[in-house]
């Protein structure tokens, strides 16, 4: 099963993963609107590089009351017709990249476009052992 | 939408924030950045205004780009009448503040008057707020930035220093605490506001016609133009690569610019700072990443970028790169802008070494010049004289003709006796002498042009100076060698009309020319686009620049040339037919 992984030592947090993936998949650009999160700055402790990214844990899968979240071929797909705005989903991935939309929710749909977008390779669709 | 189509005005002495549309006929002709903000200013301030009083305004002015996946769009203007010169005063700070102002809803925030108390305002979409900065005022740069990430949950902030707060002339504004619009003493303007911090955070998308389609251009002029070999410098190395260039070339300022080459140049050049290097770190949307964190020994920076190696490492005389990065790091916190802190020091060196006035330093004193920071910031001993600025130093105890500044501007890291468009760059920049209006180094002493002749020198600094004027309003960061035609290309695609290389051309001269007019109006004309008189009469000693200056008369004749190319008089005055031309 691949998955998006996520090397936090090659990454320079340009932000252009996040930047792609909400152009994508909601037709605007804003980072905070990707399904993936990285953070890159400077704290007390010194700089700070993390990244949450969907690991195809399949939680989301397993706790969505309404079956709206499917897992077919190795992708996810998400189904708003049938979601209730309940946001267990959300509330439950464990790496928080379920967005919240007015409508809906937002997961990853391995469309790479950050992988393409990543210009160090911070970012890799690897094949990982579930 | 290339534009939010609205402008935040923060009025600090009445605390009202109100907002209004973005003048659509400027944003046409000025596009947005640099421009965008001068002609605001323009517009705005009276002639004459004392630059740290209420009526002075500092804008902050994104552009076209600004939030999109525009390869290295992510940056800001941050622009006010500059304290230290006098003249129009415009910045740009990298990091995020800028897209992150632009999600919040605006295009630009004007921020104007003077607060009673000390305050920091906080955007967050429409809600717009001023908060009392009692307990940040006094705090380094850096520990306010920690303060307010423990605060505010996840904003872009940009703030000022002890620096800031006590005026002085080199105090810059920081953000994500290695990133500086730095020069022109805008953090003073800050500080004479009474405002320690702007924090913002914005939930709004940017939106642009066939997004993906879009995206997927953009991926391909990142791949094919981007990171090329002419610009994969900036990652593999960052700005230290220039160490090595200018030693060979000779144009390495060195103890206050009596030299052009240091004989210990290889332990501040660039191989020195990778040995040091623990990561790489970009700017918002910027897929090259010349940001290098660096630590050695006890002392951490992001930097010391090529500047600060020049201006405060041998144009001091310090080749302790140790020394060097510490120095960088109070300099960031105090928040000072390096280039024009490092000449006051290297000038008070010099002073006290010729006998002319004891400032109590020599160079390569280390003991002594690491403690500079903290005395000028808080303008204490010695401090007290050297966050005058050179300009003014020389004023008071002399030493005029070596205080290496153009209008009150300290020089940058690239000796004119061994580049003389960079001198003419210097001479005829609108804020004093910077190196960002015009490089012409990176064609004369770093490339085949003959740096010793005037020959088509005008030509080409007018030329580069309107490039990087349009490269600013986009706003795009200058470390991108792209063409005007590439930049015409994704404008083409963000607005909605069609760009084109002549009105791109058109738009670099128009704001050169507003700039201009901003400072003609403050009375400057030919006799302030001089260089300090070291450059004229002293020759270089030392490597590829032995023998030379820049002779006075060479000099005259090709700054006469560059004012008939940009069709000013004699005397550097805009003509009334360039005004018509212009529609100014």
């Amino acid at each position: 099963m691949k998955a998006l992984v996520f090397h936090a030592e090659k990454c320079i947090g340009c932000k252009l993963c996040q930047l792609a993936c909400s152009a994508q998949n909601e037709g605007e650009f804003n980072p905070r609107l990707a399904r993936l999160k990285i953070t890159s700055h400077y704290t007390r402790n010194g700089f700070d590089v993390r990244g949450q990214t969907c690991d195809f844990g399949m939680g989301c899968v397993d706790i969505c009351p309404v079956d709206a979240i499917v897992e077919k071929n190795g992708r996810l797909s998400f189904k708003e017709e049938l979601c209730t705005d309940c946001a267990l989903c959300v509330d439950n991935c464990p790496n928080q990249v379920i967005v919240k939309k007015e409508k809906g929710i937002g997961i990853c749909v391995q469309c790479k476009s950050c992988t393409n977008w990543c210009p160090t390779e911070a970012l890799t669709f690897e094949e990982v052992n579930k | 939408m290339a534009y939010t189509g609205k402008i935040l005005r923060i009025n600090l002495s009445t605390g009202k924030a109100t907002t209004e549309p973005l003048n659509e006929r400027w944003a046409h002709d000025y596009l947005g950045g640099k421009g965008l903000s001068i002609k605001y200013l323009f517009e705005e301030l009276a002639p004459g205004i004392d630059p740290l009083s209420p009526d002075n305004k500092l804008v902050l002015m994104t552009g076209p780009t600004t939030g999109t996946i525009v390869p290295n769009s992510g940056k800001l203007a941050v622009a006010a009448k500059s304290p230290a010169t006098g003249t129009i005063l415009d910045c740009s700070i990298g990091g995020r503040f800028a897209p992150e102002l632009k999600y919040a809803g605006y295009d630009a925030a004007i921020i104007e008057g003077k607060s009673k108390v000390p305050v920091y305002l906080v955007v967050e979409d429409d809600k717009v707020e001023l908060r009392s900065a009692a307990k940040l005022w006094g705090k380094g740069a850096h520990e306010t930035e920690y303060i307010l990430q423990d605060i505010l949950d996840d904003f872009v902030t940009m703030v000022i220093g002890p620096a800031g707060e006590n005026l002085l002339p080199m105090a810059c504004i920081n953000s994500e605490l290695y990133r500086q619009a730095g020069r022109g003493g805008i953090g003073a303007v800050m500080g004479s506001k009474n405002l320690k911090a702007v924090a913002v955070k914005g939930s709004g998308g940017v939106k642009i016609p066939n997004i993906r389609k879009f995206s997927a251009t953009m991926n391909k002029i990142k791949r094919e133009d981007t990171m090329t070999d002419v610009n994969m410098w900036a990652y593999s190395d960052g700005t230290p690569m220039i160490v090595d260039l200018c030693q060979t070339t000779g144009i390495l300022p060195t103890r206050n610019f009596q030299e052009g080459t240091f004989e210990q140049y290889e332990q501040i050049n660039s191989e020195a700072v990778k040995a040091v290097r623990k990561a790489k770190k970009a700017c918002f949307a910027c897929p090259l990443a010349c940001g290098n964190y660096v630590q050695k020994g006890k002392a951490t920076v992001e930097g010391p970028e090529y500047e600060t190696l020049a201006l405060c490492s041998s144009n001091c005389g310090i080749s302790d790169l140790e020394a060097v990065i510490e120095f960088n790091r109070l300099c960031d916190d105090y928040g000072l802008d390096t280039i024009s802190t490092g000449n006051a020091v290297a000038f008070a060196m010099e002073m006290t070494e010729k006998g002319l006035h004891d400032f109590g330093i020599r160079f390569g004193d280390i003991e002594n010049y690491l403690k500079m920071p903290a005395l000028m910031a808080n303008r204490e001993g010695v401090g007290a004289d050297l966050a005058l600025g050179v300009r003014t130093m020389a004023a008071k105890y002399g030493g005029t003709e070596f205080a290496m500044a153009v209008k009150g501007l300290e020089m940058p890291g690239y000796e004119p006796r061994g580049s003389w468009a960079m001198g003419l760059a210097y001479g005829t920049s609108d804020r004093g002498a910077c190196h960002m209006r015009a490089w012409p180094v990176s064609v004369e002493a770093f490339g085949d042009i003959d740096p010793f002749t005037i020959e088509s020198k005008a030509e080409l600094v007018k030329g580069m100076q309107d490039n990087n004027a349009t490269k600013f309003c986009v706003i795009l960061c200058d470390f991108w060698a792209l063409s005007n035609e590439r930049i015409a290309e994704i404008l083409s695609l963000v607005l909605d009309r069609t760009m084109t290389v002549e009105e791109l051309a058109r738009i670099g001269d128009r704001v050169y020319n507003v700039a201009r007019l901003f400072n003609e109006r403050e009375g400057f004309d030919r006799k302030d686009d001089y260089l300090p008189d070291r450059i004229f009469t002293e020759k270089l000693t030392t490597g590829a620049t032995a023998g030379k200056l820049l002779p006075r008369e060479e000099y005259e004749k090709m700054l006469t040339e560059y004012y008939r190319l940009r069709g000013w008089d004699d005397n550097g005055k805009i003509t009334i037919a360039k005004k018509k031309e212009l529609g100014l």
